[in-house]
């Protein structure tokens, strides 16, 4: 019987012709919603504390009671000690560091990485205590210590956070709106020679005011 | 502020456009009646005295007008019949069941930007589109739909026909070519391969009914076929119809052929540069094109505008409506009215809730229907050629369905296949089918 030219066409345009007056798949989706299954769990995704932390604890237990065993983890542990892992072995390695550079294993010079040098905070332990503890004096709290220290050291403005419970970022932040706050032993406030040189050829001297980086 | 000014700020917005509305209404209903006066005589006697031109005129007019909704209709139809065979709903979104679906991707067309390639020469790069699409509906202007329904009765209807289809060829050469792109000639040059080889088993396959009718007008033809569909030439020449519906989709660029453009393998073959409605030209074109194939088989093998059986019940009248004279006018007026009234008396009775306007508003919608069916039932009777049209678009559109069916059916042939197929089989087919056909004329002595 397979002989027969046109026998698959005819077959064919036979099986399309049921398919025309077959009830249709489609979900109206606006007016109709789909059949979810009662076990769906939709997309997985960690879920942030009040203070921004995941409260993922990495304990496992959701990777061990996953039924198909889709949930493949890593992370440290509670003490920030081991790198611990769940599920087959990476084929690539988790990634922990961005750059290709650095991750090659070379020595890549890091500002960003390189630890702020210890100072003797008594001074400005003093200052704090002297002005109250209170953010609300920070530009006082500010002059005071580059009057002490002869500039603003990171870990006396990251002590000046931790005391008056300030941002740090705040902190920076108000320093480097002024003009006369210095950040290193041998910074000079940046550009006052050329703005000297610009005030001389005017025929005059610059004025004190507070500039924005 | 002057006086008019004060009385224009106190009109409604509805007050407002009554004010520009009527004046311009006056106006233009006065100059109409003057210019029906004066001029209208004029025009008439010219006319009449190049009765040839105005006829060629109207006719090219209709065709223009009527291609559209055409190309629509087989556009939505083919959305939704593929749809609905590969078991999904289809379209049905824009409008009622998606019905102006066709007509949004028209518009989605016009919108888009209109590209111009770097280099690419764009005189040709223009008038491609425009010669594809003139060398689709150009075959309008023979097709018979009906008696008496027709652009114009040719003797050469038929040589003509195939002519201008072949102009198809220099369009997507034209498209290819002038793209400045490698693959728009290489897909511009395969659809000319494709097409000019199905042109010859297409040629030859009603060279045939040449012989049985004995002439090459198509209302000929049709003439040939009327009686019962015991007529129609399908059972004298089944073998030619069958080469015809072949070669007719390949020349359309229909699947399973549709190697021209295959949606889902090549970019767009030689429409690759095509964008905005340069691209719909060639779009609509294709639509067509399903239309025309459809249409001219039609004419050819299944008795074009005549009836497949004696109509049993032979309903014929003359109901002349002129003879209301004023009366027809009143009636134009009244029955509108009273029609929408009476329709939608029972809602508004029956359904408390349903406010007076939804009530007026079903009235009036079942009104158009009813009064469609009337004026379509009182058209029946009364015209031959509506009868006809009614025969030959019932059977086109099964046709045009039937290349819908096939599209959703076969998966496309191989350029090799397809060409094989031309050459190794359709064009000695056709051959045979023609010596057998003079045979047994000669032995039959006609």
């Amino acid at each position: 019987m397979t002989m027969i030219p046109g026998l698959g066409i005819a077959k064919g345009m036979f099986l399309t012709l049921r398919r025309l007056f077959e009830p249709k798949a489609t979900i109206r989706y606006p007016e109709v919603a789909a059949d979810i299954p009662p076990r769906f769990r939709g997309r997985l995704q960690l879920l942030y504390d009040e203070y921004g932390n995941l409260k993922c604890e990495t304990c496992f237990q959701c990777a061990q009671a996953c039924p198909i065993e889709c949930i493949d983890m890593g992370g440290f542990d509670t003490k920030g000690r081991y790198h611990v892992h769940w599920g087959p072995a990476e084929t690539y390695g988790e990634r922990r560091e961005e750059s290709a550079l650095r991750r090659s294993g070379r020595p890549v010079p890091d500002a960003g990485y390189a630890h702020y040098p210890e100072i003797d905070t008594a001074a400005v332990d003093q200052i704090l205590l002297e002005h109250d503890h209170d953010p609300a004096r920070m530009l006082e709290i500010l002059e005071a210590t580059q009057l002490a220290y002869g500039h603003l050291p990171v870990a006396a403005m990251k002590r000046i956070s931790f005391a008056t419970g300030a941002w740090y970022a705040q902190i920076y932040g108000t320093a480097t709106s002024y003009g006369h706050f210095r950040f290193r032993a041998d910074d000079v406030e940046a550009g006052s020679d050329y703005l000297t040189a610009l005030g001389g050829s005017l025929g005059g001297a610059p004025s004190e005011r507070p500039r924005i980086h | 502020m002057t006086a008019a000014a004060r009385g224009w700020d106190r009109l409604n917005l509805f007050g407002k456009a009554l004010v520009i509305i009527v004046p311009i209404f006056v106006v233009v209903t006065f100059t109409a009646i003057l210019a029906a006066i004066l001029v209208l005589p004029i025009v008439v006697d010219v006319a009449a005295a190049n009765l040839p031109i105005v006829r060629f005129f109207v006719a090219v007019t209709a065709i223009l007008l009527v291609t559209i909704p055409t190309a629509f209709i087989v556009g939505y139809l083919e959305l939704k019949v593929l749809a609905f065979m590969q078991t999904r709903i289809g379209p049905d979104r824009t409008s009622p069941f998606g019905s102006l679906q066709a007509v949004f991707h028209g518009f989605k067309m016009l919108i888009k930007e209109d590209f111009l390639p770097t280099r690419a020469d764009a005189i040709v790069f223009t008038w491609a589109p425009v010669v594809v699409f003139l060398a689709s509906i150009m075959t309008f202007l023979v097709v018979p739909f009906a008696p008496g329904f027709y652009g114009q009765d040719m003797n050469i209807g038929l040589l003509y026909v195939f002519a201008v289809g072949g102009l198809t060829v220099v369009g997507l050469l034209m498209g290819g070519w002038s793209s400045f792109n490698k693959y728009s000639l290489l897909g511009g040059l395969r659809s000319a391969a494709q097409m000019v080889s199905y042109e010859i088993p297409l040629t030859l396959s009603v060279v045939g009914l040449i012989l049985l009718a004995g002439s090459m007008s198509l209302v000929t033809l049709v003439e040939q076929q009327s009686g019962s569909f015991l007529d129609w030439y399908v059972l004298q020449q089944p073998l030619g119809a069958l080469i015809f519906a072949v070669a007719a989709t390949a020349e359309a660029n229909r699947a399973p052929f549709d190697l021209t453009e295959a949606d889902s393998e090549i970019v767009a073959g030689f429409a690759t540069e095509y964008s905005g409605m340069r691209f719909g030209f060639f779009y609509f074109a294709e639509y067509v094109n399903v239309f025309i194939i459809s249409a001219l088989f039609v004419t050819f093998f299944l008795g074009g505008w005549t009836a497949p059986f004696d109509w049993p019940w032979p309903v014929s009248g003359d109901i002349n409506l002129g003879q209301l004279g004023v009366g027809l006018l009143l009636a134009a007026l009244a029955i509108p009215l009273i029609g929408t009234l009476l329709f939608a008396a029972p809602f508004a009775v029956s359904r408390r809730r349903m406010p007076l306007w939804q009530a007026l508003v079903i009235g009036f919608l079942l009104f158009n229907v009813v009064a469609v069916i009337v004026i379509s039932l009182w058209a029946f009777i009364s015209f031959e050629w509506v009868v006809g049209l009614f025969w030959f678009m019932g059977k086109t559109y099964t046709l045009v369905f039937t290349f819908i069916w096939l599209r959703g059916t076969l998966p496309r042939v191989r350029i090799d296949q397809l060409m094989g197929f031309a050459w190794k089989w359709l064009l000695p087919v056709a051959l045979i089918n023609l010596f057998a056909t003079a045979a047994a004329l000669v032995v039959v002595g006609k």
